[in-house]
């Protein structure tokens, strides 16, 4: 019987046990007061709803990033005067460590490296030009490479700010034609969709068509009529109208 | 009765816009792990209602979610689609309820911590005080008495309860004889009757 009131209280109760538990009840007084209470019980446990619900992410696999990734994703949040400032620095190092010649002359602001010009002695001094040793640098040439250093280094700047717009331009089309392509696949989805709706929708009126073609009465009474009891009773009512 | 998780939301994953819990699996198993987190996000509340009301303490419940997840992520490969995935995964977090339940009856357990484990914190929104308050007492008594329960009794009260499982589906997820999880059944509410009778004014 425990397992009927349960079912029945669940309301997973077959018709048969239903007509057991309801016959039951209505004699015994202790199974319709636990039944009662059950119903108390079940009201209790409503009250404890939850309403802070966490937000369980399963990284499914994390991907895993090189270290060139993590130094380029770094580089790219840089902004641009800390990236000019880096690249400045990281040249100086560079030249420095080479033991590198700066130079000013005639055909402009240049400089060379120690190595390179190891390896060339000949072709450097052949080359004759007004060359200007760092060590023996003049105070007004130290004027003239600071303004040479700043026109280069805004040179750096303009370019890198060139070469950005034009990364983010180009990323900005590979979007709108991924957006696009996106689009189109959703359209052809909707449209098929649509398609098929409309094909249920016509075989729906098609239905009713056929529906109202047939006699309102053979739907009316479509169940009585299968039984030859009710039907006779239909009948003594209309006789009766 | 109110209903607030649970498979009644069966109709809207079966709707055509949505992928089956199969599907999905089928996608994650195929190359696309990132697929799996549309499960996670389909079936993180009914877990994590299960689990807390298992356990009854929320931290507890949101590592045993996540574990969970974790467990059926790293297990995916031996879901054969035999029974239902939300069978599968409720089996998973019972697994798992289990284990720290048995973990935590080996811990002694200091006085602060059982009082804590005991109920809600008061509610100091005084807004909240009004007709919540009411509410959040028999919450309290309620979760306090299902805590009292054995484990097995519990958790076939949870499943019908809260989240409005079938009897025959919760006999499948614990493999266990349908007659056993109604006898269960029985026997918690007739254990719950006792223990929250005297609440009865307050309803």
């Amino acid at each position: 019987m425990h397992e009927a009131l349960v079912s029945y209280l669940y309301n997973e109760a077959t018709a048969e046990e239903s007509r057991r538990v309801e016959s039951h009840i209505a004699e015994c007084r202790a199974c319709a007061e636990e039944m009662a209470a059950f119903e108390r019980v079940r009201g209790m446990l409503q009250q404890w709803q939850l309403d802070d619900m966490p937000i369980v992410r399963v990284v499914a696999s994390p991907p895993r990033r090189s270290a060139l990734a993590v130094l380029k994703e770094l580089f790219s949040i840089t902004p641009l005067w800390a990236k000019a400032l880096g690249a400045m620095a990281m040249a100086m190092l560079v030249l420095a460590v080479m033991g590198t010649e700066i130079s000013v002359g005639r055909d402009g602001f240049s400089m060379r490296a120690d190595l390179l010009r190891r390896n060339q002695p000949a072709q450097a001094v052949s080359a004759g030009d007004t060359r200007i040793a760092d060590n023996a640098m003049s105070s007004v040439n130290v004027e003239q490479v600071r303004a040479d250093l700043r026109a280069y280094v805004n040179d750096l700047i303009l370019a890198s700010e060139r070469q950005q717009k034009e990364e983010l331009n180009a990323q900005l089309v590979s979007l709108e034609s991924q957006l696009q392509n996106m689009h189109a696949a959703d359209l052809a989805k909707l449209a098929t969709r649509i398609q098929e709706h409309q094909a249920r929708l016509k075989t729906i009126e098609r239905d009713i068509d056929r529906r109202e073609g047939s006699d309102l009465t053979d739907i009316l009474f479509s169940d009585v009529l299968s039984k030859p009891d009710a039907r006779s009773n239909v009948l003594a009512e209309k006789g009766s109208d | 009765m109110k209903r607030m998780e649970g498979l009644s939301s069966d109709r809207w994953r079966d709707s055509e816009l949505e992928l089956s819990d199969t599907q999905i699996i089928e996608r994650t198993l195929g190359g696309e792990p990132d697929a799996f987190n549309m499960l996670v996000r389909r079936w993180e509340r009914q877990i994590y209602g299960l689990t807390l009301r298992m356990l009854g303490r929320d931290d507890e419940a949101k590592d045993a979610t996540q574990e969970t997840f974790l467990s059926a992520y790293r297990n995916l490969s031996k879901f054969r689609g035999e029974a239902k995935f939300s069978s599968w995964i409720y089996r998973i977090a019972l697994n798992i309820c289990n284990t720290k339940l048995r973990g935590r009856a080996k811990q002694v357990v200091s006085l602060d911590e059982q009082r804590e484990e005991s109920g809600f914190e008061i509610a100091a929104d005084l807004e909240e005080l009004g007709s919540n308050i009411q509410q959040e007492q028999v919450a309290r008594h309620v979760r306090r008495a299902l805590q009292g329960l054995p484990a097995e009794m519990r958790q076939v009260i949870i499943m019908k309860e809260y989240e409005g499982l079938k009897f025959s589906e919760i006999a499948e997820i614990l493999g266990i004889p349908l007659s056993t999880v109604k006898t269960r059944m029985y026997t918690g509410l007739a254990e719950l009757r006792k223990r929250l009778e005297h609440l009865r004014t307050a309803v």
